[in-house]
């Protein structure tokens, strides 16, 4: 069934999702930046973010400051990133600068189950949500869950906020040096070691916001961050690895192909869609839309 | 003056390849030291070395006298030991005026005032007449240009006390060359700043140079004036060969 | 630390913090139970599972005697809701374990999996909560099911669409064999009962969270009833998600299984619960076996609250072994098969239990009631629910 009603609806439902999978992708492009390593178990920072902020808002601060709770959340797991860098990734550097590559994925991959598996023991298996008291909205013709909505406002305003920080401050500066030549950052007097921490805390704290923000649309429970994991490295594939504006807005394309597909095409086939669209970007342009060919630093 | 760089018995091997093979030098505070040997001696070895690219195998660095071997570049660098390299290591996402702070913001981890970084990135920007490309991607320059934000970026570093040049003139043009060396005779001068000069160019370290160190196959085989090594009997061999001794 | 060591570590960290298996104990007449404690597996559904069957255990050893002189003992596998780990938990539970039978099915898709494989094995399986039919309709030996099946759910389906005269109906599934399954159902029995339904059939994936394009397209299709055949996780999304974009309260919602009478479903849809239509397999008001009220009074003691179907049954289904152990004096398999073919068996309903060589799905099949009730308040106790249809699936 086809109308444009429907086919605006299901657009403006893909652009809001998309949204969200973009500050997933950025996380694991920002990380891979700086650190030269994938994180495969982002998908755990996002739901370790997502009971934060259930924990935050059913017991302390209530529903209505949800936006409260959502930089805690952010906080205690920018806090957990930091603690885990430097026993799990940082030894992966001998030498300075050498790099075991092939430890990053053992090693973030044992993390992704340790982490799933402590949820499931500690928090039980049924799903929680923390609740939202924001009201339905109209986004065109397409009725919106107030906490949706939230959501994908302050994931954009996260990526803002992270695009300037990263263009004004200092860290930024370091941060953006150390991503193009770790050898140049550190003869320039740049502690890359102590950035990679930084790094690394910032990019799962984006994943913890993300996870903090849908609580109460995708429900709380030890397995949620697997699909956005899935979906934020689908998206740097198409956008780019280390593109700011690649992530973003290769998150939407993605968002809205899915929503498209499974409206108009076949529900089930819902995750391929993302998957043909990847295909489709390897084949025309293998680097992503905004990536830049490897160069040696 | 007293020593401010000194390196003692430095030994370093890559795999079965010895690279430099106990090293001994000594450069006095405001000297400027070139460093020249044929392809292979060793120079860039000692240069990363000295600037702590990886530590040594057996041997003693001391800057002031402190011992830095072993340490992480980024803590020497902070120490006033900067360097450049020989394949331009610019940041070429970075705008040429964001490459100029970088240094200085980094020595002062953050921390200072703003004014100050951008005044004196200003004056650089000046010197080096890179102000009509401030703002540019550092990508966008030319190779010479490269090389000479790529020096002019230590200079940033008010305490910037010893200067590692690997290679500052290789492939480019005079006009840039001169500002290099300005540079240089300038920072020496006002500053006081030490230089290890590693470069091929014989009539710029001749201009330069107030000694110079000569590496072979991994070894210190003669130090002095420019014309003092250019007549000792190894060096000439090694650079042209038996026959012309 | 060397990193191989820390990744090592972490996954042995992650390997013990698995819900696992029981301790073992020598002289013991073990009782398999593979129940999904995990995701992607309902693991709510797992857990209230083995309660009933860890009670059962206890009632076993000290009402009944034991099996055969002996104490019983439950061995639990996690399935994960997986059809090829519930494979190797077969495997480990009939092999190593050497257990009398498995029971605890609750995904559809592990059972019929690990029918194929006990088949060839020879220790008898019984369903608890799995509904599809390949489950008993291949007729293996060894499979057996206490458990609603789809030809008798969706009879009730339909006595409930007739008698509400709706027309226009979405079925919305995971592709699941659980989902698929029932799906299919509908439309052959729309088919050979010429109800004249016209059916709108929607899949999505088990693990999608982004169910709103589709339900654009049911909210376009204008249904009478949408019947949401989601399992855990996609079950509320549905009906959040249907609440956002207005296809609730308007349209009505009938949910395929029992899961809003846990207490969590109040919690997650304080709103949007009331109204909504579901399925429970028994009625507070009818009277339940003197086994059932045995388990009530030691669940309530131990639990807090009042059993629910999913305990009952999963500790029905463990009494049923031990009973056909002790009626063949045995505990080799094909005694155990034989004794369930042809004895009578107490579990919590009134009525006993057997499980004759039946006809197609009703091969070795007993099925409880399909009831359908309605909440029709907020935070409303499922006994107190409405009671729309009460359906019990004919003889075969």
């Amino acid at each position: 069934m086809f109308s444009t009603e429907l086919f605006l609806q299901t657009l403006i439902s893909g652009v809001m999702i998309g949204v969200l999978y973009a500050l997933m992708a950025l996380g694991i492009t920002f990380i891979y930046s700086i650190v030269k390593m994938i994180n495969w178990s982002m998908g755990e920072f996002y739901m370790i973010g997502s009971y934060l902020q259930y924990v935050l808002v059913a017991y302390w601060l209530g529903p209505d400051l949800w936006y409260l709770a959502v930089p805690i959340a952010a906080a205690g797991v920018f806090v957990l990133g930091l603690a885990l860098e430097p026993i799990l990734i940082k030894p992966m550097f001998r030498q300075a600068l050498e790099r075991r590559d092939e430890y990053a994925t053992v090693v973030t991959i044992a993390l992704l189950l340790l982490l799933r598996n402590l949820a499931i023991g500690l928090a039980g298996p049924n799903q929680y949500s923390p609740g939202s008291t924001l009201p339905t909205v109209m986004l065109g013709p397409l009725p919106v869950a107030g906490a949706s909505l939230a959501a994908s406002l302050c994931a954009l305003l996260a990526v803002a906020l992270f695009y300037l920080i990263l263009k004004q401050s200092w860290y930024g500066l370091a941060l953006r040096a150390v991503a193009q030549s770790r050898i140049g950052a550190q003869t320039a007097g740049v502690d890359v070691f102590r950035l990679d921490q930084i790094a690394f805390g910032i990019g799962v704290a984006l994943a913890g916001i993300a996870g903090a923000l849908l609580a109460p649309v995708f429900l709380v429970y030890p397995a949620n961050g697997v699909v956005t994991t899935v979906k934020g490295f689908e998206i740097i594939v198409i956008g780019g690895l280390g593109s700011i504006p690649g992530a973003l807005i290769a998150g939407v394309l993605l968002g809205v192909v899915e929503s498209l597909g499974a409206a108009f095409v076949s529900a089930p086939y819902q995750n391929v869609y993302g998957f043909l669209l990847v295909l489709l970007v390897l084949l025309l342009r293998p680097t992503g839309l905004f990536g830049e060919r490897g160069r040696q630093a | 003056m007293p020593t401010l760089v000194e390196t003692r018995d430095l030994s370093k091997r890559f795999g079965g390849l010895v690279a430099t093979n106990r090293v001994s030098l000594a450069i006095e505070q405001g000297e400027i030291r070139g460093l020249i040997g044929p392809n292979g001696a060793g120079k860039t070895t000692l240069a990363n070395l000295i600037t702590g690219i990886y530590p040594p195998d057996s041997g003693d660095i001391r800057l002031a006298g402190t011992g830095i071997a072993g340490l992480a570049p980024h803590a020497i660098a902070r120490a006033g030991l900067l360097r450049s390299f020989q394949v331009c290591r610019i940041f070429g996402n970075l705008s040429v005026r964001e490459n100029l702070l970088l240094p200085y913001l980094a020595r002062r981890q953050g921390g200072g005032s703003s004014a100050e970084a951008s005044t004196r990135a200003e004056e650089f920007l000046a010197i080096t007449t890179l102000d009509r490309l401030a703002d540019q991607p550092a990508k966008r320059l030319s190779g010479g240009q490269r090389a000479l934000l790529q020096v002019a970026c230590g200079f940033m570093v008010p305490e910037l006390k010893c200067y590692v040049l690997d290679e500052p003139f290789a492939g480019i043009n005079p006009v840039i060359k001169d500002t290099i060396i300005e540079l240089i005779l300038s920072a020496n001068r006002a500053r006081g700043v030490t230089f290890l000069i590693v470069s091929h160019e014989m009539a710029v370290m001749r201009r330069l140079c107030h000694r110079v160190t000569v590496m072979i196959e991994g070894r210190v085989v003669v130090e002095g004036t420019l014309e003092e090594v250019a007549a000792h009997e190894t060096v000439i061999a090694a650079y042209l060969g038996k026959a012309f001794v | 630390m060397n990193p191989s060591k820390i990744a090592i570590g972490l996954i042995a960290l992650a390997g013990a913090a698995l819900p696992l298996a029981s301790v073992r104990a020598d002289d013991t007449v073990k009782i398999g139970l593979e129940v999904p404690l995990s995701q992607p597996g309902d693991a709510a559904a797992g857990q209230l599972i083995r309660r009933g069957a860890e009670l059962a255990i206890e009632y076993i050893n000290t009402e009944m005697g034991g099996i055969n002189g002996k104490k019983a003992e439950l061995v639990v596998q996690d399935s994960q809701g997986r059809p090829e780990v519930g494979v190797a938990a077969y495997r480990k539970l009939a092999t190593e374990d050497k257990v009398i039978g498995v029971t605890g099915f609750f995904h559809s898709s592990v059972n019929i999996a690990v029918n194929e494989v006990a088949n060839e094995i020879g220790v008898p399986t019984i369903a608890t909560q799995a509904s599809a039919a390949d489950i008993t309709a291949k007729h293996f030996d060894i499979a057996f099911r206490t458990h609603a099946i789809d030809p008798i759910r969706v009879e009730a389906f339909l006595e409930f669409i007739k008698k509400k005269g709706y027309k226009r109906i979405s079925l919305v599934a995971e592709t699941t064999d659980y989902g698929i399954g029932i799906t299919e159902e509908m439309v052959k029995q729309n088919d050979a009962g010429k109800f004249g339904l016209e059916l709108q059939k929607i899949g999505f994936d088990h693990a999608a969270t982004d169910l709103t394009p589709l339900l654009l397209q049911v909210k376009a299709f204008k249904p009478d009833l949408v019947i949401n055949i989601g399992v855990g996780a996609p079950l509320d999304l549905m009906i959040d998600q249907a609440a956002t974009i207005g296809l609730l309260p308007d349209t009505p919602m009938l949910i395929s299984y029992d899961a809003p009478v846990r207490p969590q479903f109040w919690q997650l849809h304080p709103k949007d619960g009331a109204g909504i239509y579901f399925i429970v397999y028994y009625s507070p008001k009818e009277e339940l076996s003197d086994i059932a009220q045995w388990l009530t009074k030691a669940y309530q003691a131990k639990y807090n609250e009042s059993p629910i179907y999913s305990n009952l049954n999963g500790f029905g289904d463990v009494a049923i072994l031990a009973q056909a152990a002790n009626l063949a004096k045995s505990t080799d398999p094909k005694a155990i098969v034989h004794a369930l073919e042809t004895g009578k068996f107490k579990t919590w309903t009134a009525a006993p239990v057997t499980f004759p060589r039946a006809d197609g799905v009703y091969w070795h099949n007993w099925s409880p009631p399909i009831l359908i009730v309605q909440y029709t308040k907020p935070n409303q106790d499922w006994r107190d629910a409405e009671l729309i249809v009460q359906h019990v699936g004919a003889a075969h």
